[in-house]
């Protein structure tokens, strides 16, 4: 299995008469591609376009060189994609093993037997096997996060789309998320949207996205050198034009932007350099 | 024994094994339809979201109601009754069958290769299925509906038809309620005009029916595309 090669250039989408992307450009084939920004920055918006849910109004997208304009290679991508989307609903009444096998059957698994074998390996690889007969309603919003990311698993995709994977997750389940991303950076080309620094931390690519906009493009310690030199800490208030500070427990303050004449500068983090790169 | 079996082959074996054993119950009705040969991906499709579900069981729930209601000895109003509201219910059947707004899997659906025409369609002939059975037999009993038992089954399919037509640029449920308004306008006028109770159920109003299901249909096909979007169906 090859990871898939993603491109998108110039993506435009318009939504309820707000421009939510404004002339994305995407290149990645293999690793893990954290999606950074705040609520509304356009992170869900882009993901659903490459997971060729929502047809961008401008620009292009391709998945290994297929359009998904056209209906038979929309197919053909869709064949090859594993889509976790920011609200996967609970269907009242359904099993967890349902819900799975249900959407194995759309992705196309016609064999009951090597469909159930399929449905149990990935409720197996998200720690939801013993939970299987359970009803959907019945679990906790960290489980169904993890059924939902259950079904994107289903059929081994060559790319993978997860939009806010980590949202409710205790930190146990945080540890097998990452184990999932880091096991699959090899043979997909993961897209990871997420609000939260420390998520994008084991990516290989972080974008940070923000109204609409890419604000930066690189690896994550790249973003976290952004804040290098420009991060110090002090007692006391923070001087008025810093460009973001917060207090500490110890008492003093940690602030971004221009340091002051012989400020205790102190090493960056991804976060600082997110907050940077913000503006 | 793993010395001489391969370790991964036993593996795969075994996960196999305990699939089989782990594997829920099926449902009632899911058990139903394969005792009666529909395959199991297919009964998956038609019983395993609440979307139909819900469909399903308020599809029949009114369509048992209307049809014992139609049953009650009477004149020919109990016949027009029928006639007028049976093709309605699986309408609203297809309208709660497909859309984000009924399905909680909606969009992990649509980044399926599944086509969603086709599994609008699978719907649509399930709701069908289910109506026609359920209105058609305590019709098929009384004396005042036997006559016209089965006179609403061409409307229905038309009326399903360009809904399925009109989700193409609408809302399911928006598409569905122009389609029945129109539908009801449509009977009282030719009842108004013909100054006869079943105008609409004559012979030129089956014809009618049998090319709008026909047109319906194919436009639909054409337009499949808007199924498989988010856009449209939002």
């Amino acid at each position: 299995m090859t990871a898939a090669f993603v491109r998108a250039d110039g993506v435009v989408k318009h939504y309820r008469g707000r421009q939510v992307l404004a002339g994305v450009d995407l290149l990645a084939q293999g690793g893990v591609i954290s999606l950074l920004g705040p609520n509304g920055a356009g992170k869900t918006t882009l993901l659903r376009c490459l997971a060729t849910v929502v047809a961008q109004d401008a620009g292009t997208v391709s998945i290994d060189g297929l359009d998904p304009s056209r209906e038979p290679e929309r197919i053909e991508i869709r064949r090859r994609l594993g889509y976790l989307p920011q609200d996967v609903g609970v269907v009242e009444g359904a099993t967890a093993f349902d819900t799975v096998d249900y959407l194995a059957v759309l992705k196309g698994e016609r064999d009951d037997r090597r469909r159930r074998r399929a449905v149990f390996d990935v409720l197996d690889r998200v720690g939801l096997r013993d939970r299987a007969g359970e009803r959907v309603e019945r679990l906790s919003g960290g489980m169904r996060r993890r059924l939902g990311l259950a079904q994107a698993l289903l059929g081994s995709p060559s790319l993978l789309l997860l939009d806010e994977p980590g949202a409710g997750l205790d930190p146990d389940e945080r540890l097998r998320l990452r184990e999932i991303l880091t096991e699959r950076r090899s043979t997909a080309t993961v897209v990871v949207s997420t609000h939260m620094t420390d998520e994008a931390a084991i990516s290989d690519t972080v974008i940070v996205l923000d109204d609409g906009g890419i604000r930066f493009n690189g690896t994550p310690e790249r973003l976290a050198a952004v804040a290098a030199g420009r991060t110090w800490v002090q007692p006391g208030l923070p001087p008025p034009d810093v460009r973001a500070s917060w207090r500490l427990a110890d008492g003093r303050t940690r602030c971004l932007g221009t340091p002051p004449p012989g400020a205790d500068l102190v090493p960056p983090t991804l976060e600082d350099g997110y907050l940077l790169v913000r503006g | 024994m793993t010395r001489i079996v391969d370790q991964a082959r036993l593996d795969a074996n075994w996960r196999a094994i305990t699939a089989e054993l782990d594997a829920p119950r099926p449902s009632l009705v899911e058990r139903v339809l394969r005792r009666l040969r529909v395959p199991g991906h297919v009964t998956r499709l038609v019983v395993a979201t609440p979307a139909l579900r819900r469909a399903w069981y308020l599809s029949i729930a009114v369509a048992v109601v209307v049809g014992i209601g139609s049953a009650q000895p009477g004149d020919r109003d109990s016949l027009f009754a029928l006639l007028i509201l049976a093709p309605a219910l699986p309408l609203l059947g297809v309208s709660l069958a497909y859309g984000p707004s009924v399905d909680p899997l909606h969009e992990a659906q649509l980044a399926t290769p599944m086509r969603g025409i086709r599994l609008v369609a699978v719907r649509a002939v399930t709701v069908l299925s289910v109506s026609a059975v359920a209105v058609g037999a305590p019709a098929l009993l009384a004396p005042a509906t036997r006559s016209g038992a089965f006179l609403w089954l061409l409307p229905a399919l038309a009326l399903t038809s360009a809904a399925l037509a009109l989700m193409t640029w609408l809302p399911p449920r928006r598409a569905a309620a122009a389609v029945a308004t129109a539908w009801f306008a449509a009977v009282v006028v030719a009842r108004i005009a013909a100054s006869a109770d079943l105008a609409a159920f004559g012979r030129v109003g089956q014809s009618a029916a049998l090319v709008v299901a026909v047109a319906g249909g194919l436009v639909a096909y054409t337009r499949r595309s808007s199924f498989d979007r988010m856009d449209v169906l939002a």
